[in-house]
């Protein structure tokens, strides 16, 4: 009897610690679930109506006009009324924790010259760039969202903002890039592989050896525009796109157009890309993305 | 076959207790003080050159010591290592047998002024470990003052003036540096000073426990805290919003000056302080000492990614050409809610009508000789809802949807509510030439006045 007896409590209470542990388990992919669940509810919804919207729309008259309106009464304030960037309340100075004080140039509307993409370098941004420009807004740079806006009216906005250069006429949309991050993005590894490319590609230069943007030629760079501006110091705030890995991986593989920031589409693998992509993470001290 | 291996057992702890106590009364034989003085007896004796001195060197006892100062309630060991101190012929010895250097034990006699007085740290103890106090495992809230900081010392008893006479450079250039970087726009000290920051009142006697040492790299003492301070704000502590930024030779001359601020006053016999008759500071002292933290130079209108808020360029002419000095006065007395601007006025920050005068005719000084043409501004006929349709498009972006600031300024404060009318109607119509202000007039983004007037009935209901 007690030989059986002993047996039979042990085997229970494996089975309870098991059961026990699978329901922690559960709850816990669950909650996991419930945090990642609305973030990819919100991205798909937003790329899904985007693509889907910004193809019916169509530069009629109508959309131009509302466009002309909202951009008249948001826009003409910093980036002019011909929307040339010499808007009336000029340059922006910002000063950084660092004590660094930044210049911000509104965007000249004019020359087709975008820095925030999807596209190759060279390319004019797609609609849908623009859109999540307008929409989003550029954090630091005070461009503020247009949250407010109903999508009909940013929709104006974009295509009124596109009349003002003559690229968007005369030339053809590039294809589209996707972020398509691999999972070991923020591991150890790649953050070693990530640093030798930093110091290979000379990113010390401009951005200095501890990212603090203070590198021996970061007093000397000047944009298209011959506007003196400073490289990003990944010390101290974000990335005016937003400093999500895939936010990053675009920045390095469509470049910066128009300031001194160039594509390293061609120069570097996607695999490069994406370690240097874990190495700036470290640097911008990115916990919720390192492994 | 037990019993023999428990009397071995036994006869092994008997023999290890054996050789701790052992060790442990030959150790008290035997202290750290007692082999310093036994050198310095032979230092002594070979130093001495006359038989006179020969002779008093063989006579040199080594013993414990201590010096008792009962007006200042203090005993001192430190003489049982320093022992040399007083003795010229130890002039060219190594620490601790070295003579004192300078004539300071001339005018400061060992047995009138003790050690730890100006050099801090724990005179009780009689070994160095202990005496020196540096660390956090030796419980003593005032480890031995760094040497090049001991200057923060003498203001226990002289005043600058004398100071100055006599020397002190370090903390006369620590006080200038405390003087024109601004401090007390944040901090306070003696009742006076904004309020942004901690006071100061006694921050040089702040056990080493108030400092937050977590950051501190090197040694983790009071010194090392405050140069790290002014050298990297945020780098011992990384919610701070200081701007100010010095050198590692600025920073130690101004951590020279922060430690003597103490609250400890040795008794009056003691002290050498006359009532230095108080000198009026001009308007560009008092411009400095206030005011120059946050607005430097007062030319550049930039937004602080510290404070989150634009700092307003104060000498900016095109602001002074449309606000009246009795405005600005204003401005400074009651400061502006809801930005880092405090009130300045002497029940806040300390300051007295006429010093708050003095500022801001200086700040006036840059004002041109053009003066803006009057406006008739009549606010009975503005239409505040009209004026929050305006609002909401035209000026929300920069100045919050409730007036309470981003790139724009805060306008939702009183400030605004008692500013002359035409100080704000000349500021929407004309904009502010270089800030990100533009002009909304007709000339300008196309308001008419009329519509000005109503923008202006809003904010002022905010």
């Amino acid at each position: 009897m007690i030989v059986n007896k002993k047996p039979s409590l042990q085997c229970i209470s494996y089975i309870l610690i098991m059961v026990f542990s699978l329901l922690i388990f559960s709850i816990a992919a669950a909650e996991e679930g419930a945090l990642k669940a609305p973030q990819d509810d919100g991205k798909n919804a937003v790329s899904v109506d985007v693509k889907k919207d910004v193809q019916d729309a169509g530069n009629n008259e109508a959309q131009l006009t509302l466009g002309k309106k909202l951009f008249g009464e948001r826009c003409v304030v910093c980036h002019g009324a011909s929307g040339n960037g010499k808007g009336p309340a000029g340059v922006i100075k910002v000063m950084e924790k660092s004590g660094r004080v930044l210049e911000i140039h509104p965007r000249d509307l004019t020359s087709g010259t975008f820095k925030f993409r999807t596209v190759s370098t060279g390319c004019l941004p797609l609609d849908e760039d623009l859109l999540r420009t307008i929409t989003d807004g550029i954090l630091k740079s005070f461009m503020p969202d247009a949250k407010v806006l109903k999508l009909d009216e940013r929709k104006a906005l974009v295509a009124y903002v596109k009349t003002f250069s003559p690229r968007f006429t005369a030339e053809e949309p590039c294809k589209q890039i996707a972020a398509k991050m691999p999972k070991w993005v923020g591991s150890k590894d790649s953050i070693v592989k990530g640093e030798a490319l930093y110091k290979k590609m000379k990113c010390p230069d401009c951005h200095g050896n501890d990212g603090s943007g203070n590198g021996p030629k970061s007093n000397d760079i000047v944009d298209d525009w011959g506007n003196k501006i400073l490289p990003f110091n990944f010390r101290t705030g974000n990335l005016k796109r937003g400093s999500t890995p895939d936010n990053v991986y675009l920045t390095f593989t469509t470049g910066l157009d128009g300031s001194g920031m160039p594509s390293y589409e061609d120069s570097l693998k996607d695999e490069e890309r994406w370690n240097l992509v874990s190495f700036t993470l470290k640097l911008m001290n990115k916990a919720e993305y390192l492994k | 076959m037990q019993s023999r291996f428990y009397a071995s057992l036994l006869l092994i702890s008997a023999l290890i207790l054996l050789a701790f106590v052992s060790y442990a009364g030959l150790r008290e034989l035997n202290p750290e003080w007692k082999t310093y003085q036994k050198e310095y007896k032979r230092l002594f004796f070979n130093n001495a050159v006359t038989p006179d001195m020969k002779k008093k060197a063989a006579e040199y006892t080594v013993g414990i010591r201590q010096i008792y100062i009962k007006d200042l309630n203090r005993v001192d060991r430190c003489d049982n290592c320093h022992v040399g101190v007083e003795n010229p012929l130890m002039a060219k010895e190594k620490v601790p047998y070295r003579q004192h250097s300078g004539t300071y034990l001339k005018d400061h006699p060992v047995t009138k002024f003790g050690c730890t007085i100006c050099h801090l740290g724990q005179g009780n103890a009689t070994n160095k470990k202990e005496a020196h106090a540096e660390g956090h495992d030796t419980y003593w809230d005032y480890p031995i003052l760094p040497l090049k900081h001991i200057q923060s010392s003498c203001t226990q008893c002289h005043n600058m003036d004398f100071l100055s006479k006599h020397g002190a450079d370090v903390i006369i250039e620590g006080e200038k540096l405390f003087n024109e970087k601004g401090c007390k726009g944040c901090h306070k000290l003696s009742g006076n000073g904004g309020v942004l920051g901690k006071a100061l009142d006694g921050v040089g006697s702040q056990p080493i426990h108030y400092f937050p040492m977590r950051y501190v790299e090197g040694e983790r003492t009071q010194p090392s805290w405050l140069k790290q301070h002014f050298e990297d704000p945020r780098k011992v502590v990384p919610e701070s919003v200081m701007k100010v930024k010095l050198t590692p030779e600025e920073a130690d001359k101004l951590t020279t000056y922060i430690l003597s601020i103490r609250t400890y006053d040795p008794p009056k016999i003691y002290r050498r302080i006359n009532e230095e008759p108080i000198v009026a500071k001009d308007g560009h002292a008092l411009y400095n000492m206030y005011c120059v933290a946050c607005h430097e130079d007062g030319k550049l209108s930039a937004f602080d990614e510290n404070l989150k808020g634009t700092i307003p360029a104060i000498e900016n002419p095109a602001f002074l050409m449309n606000a009246d000095d009795r405005f600005i006065e204003m401005v400074v007395k009651e400061g502006r809610k809801g930005t880092p601007m405090t009130s300045w006025q002497l029940s806040s920050a300390g300051l007295t009508d006429e010093e708050i005068k003095k500022i801001v005719s200086y700040v006036a000084l840059q004002r041109g000789h053009e003066s803006s043409k009057p406006v008739s501004v009549n606010l009975k006929t503005g239409d505040k809802d009209a004026g929050k349709e305006i609002f909401n498009v035209r000026c929300a972006l920069c100045h919050g949807e409730k007036g309470q600031g981003g790139l724009g300024l805060n306008l939702a404060n009183q400030i605004i509510k008692k500013a002359d009318d035409q100080y704000l109607f000349k500021t929407i119509r004309d904009g502010r030439a270089t800030t990100p202000m533009p002009p909304f007039g007709s000339t300008g983004l196309g308001l008419t006045d009329q519509q000005i007037v109503n923008v202006i009935s809003y904010i002022k209901a905010f």
